[in-house]
């Protein structure tokens, strides 16, 4: 069950980590602002996610990184909101 | 086709006219219909069989395009809910630019339509495209 | 203290999850694209799962729980983007 519970966080973690990926690779290509802030809206995703393993799994009780999510996150939605009210056409 | 000619025919301001007015080729064919018989008074549903004979273009789906051009003010609404062409010197060239691209370049024409549609966001789709097509 | 900022950022967050999946829905609607319904859904599942670890608030064990919604979120983007790529011959 642990290691199912590992692979799951792990999986979210390089999934959000893969769409940076992606959408920096698709700027680079394309130019498309739109993609720029998305991508910069799943490296805050991501920050989150790698964070939330940490929190839960690598040190479930020795800290509570909570505000650190939340700031993240919130970073996060702030640029995937700019990019879809002013880049998306 | 020489990017000479293309740029004569779709001009930045054709294009923009398209990207607001046309946004599919069910929808050139509407306004095409309209402008051709311009004393004709249409209900929504006859205008999409006259396009499309078979039926598959439901009058739902004509619909916003209609409005679009009523928003442009290419069309005149009657009280039955009909609608006729209204000649605009706005987009009146315009019009006969599409009628005749239609007729001299239609695979260019439809491509160019399609091509200005939402470019953005299909950008933003194709990223995800892990190996490039 | 602390409680109260919690709170008010966990609601912040949840808004902001839930109006960046009615974005990808609007994306989703436009183009048909099955990847924008995919990774609008995601980010409700996001929004949702905000509420739930709020609600739980959770010590020790349960915070596993809080969160998986939030990785079904992902898993859900990341089979939308094999999806994607596998049905690429169009």
């Amino acid at each position: 069950m642990e290691a199912f519970r590992v692979f799951l966080f792990g999986l979210a973690a390089l999934t959000s980590i893969g769409c940076t990926w992606l959408l920096f690779r698709g700027y680079a290509r394309s130019a498309v602002r739109l993609l720029f802030w998305t991508g910069l809206c799943f490296v805050f995703l991501s920050i989150n996610n790698v964070v939330l393993f940490v929190d839960t799994i690598v040190l479930p009780t020795q800290v509570d990184l909570r505000l650190l999510r939340f700031a993240a996150a919130l970073a996060g939605i702030a640029c995937l909101l700019y990019a879809f009210i002013w880049e998306s056409e | 086709m020489t990017d000479r000619e293309d740029q004569v025919d779709f001009s930045d301001a054709f294009c923009a006219f398209l990207q607001s007015t046309v946004a599919s080729v069910n929808a050139a064919e509407l306004l095409l219909m309209l402008w051709r018989k311009p004393d004709q008074a249409w209900s929504i549903g006859e205008l999409a069989a006259a396009i499309d004979p078979i039926g598959s273009l439901a009058e739902a789906e004509a619909r916003p395009y209609v409005e679009t051009f009523g928003a442009r003010g290419l069309i005149s609404r009657l009280e039955d809910g009909r609608v006729r062409y209204k000649a605009s010197t706005d987009f009146e060239a315009h019009v006969q630019t599409l009628a005749r691209l239609y007729l001299e370049r239609p695979v260019t024409l439809f491509r160019v339509i399609y091509a200005l549609r939402d470019t953005k966001i299909r950008t933003l789709a194709d990223a995800f495209r892990i190996w490039r097509p | 203290m602390m409680d109260i900022i919690s709170a008010y950022l966990s609601g912040a967050v949840t808004l902001g999850y839930l109006v960046a999946g009615a974005s990808f829905l609007r994306f989703w609607r436009k183009t048909r694209d099955r990847l924008f319904l995919a990774f609008g859904v995601a980010f409700g599942l996001l929004s949702v799962n905000q509420i739930l670890a709020t609600a739980i608030d959770a010590g020790d064990e349960s915070v596993i729980y809080a969160y998986l919604l939030r990785v079904l979120g992902f898993v859900l983007i990341l089979s939308a983007i094999v999806d994607k790529n596998l049905s690429m011959r169009r």
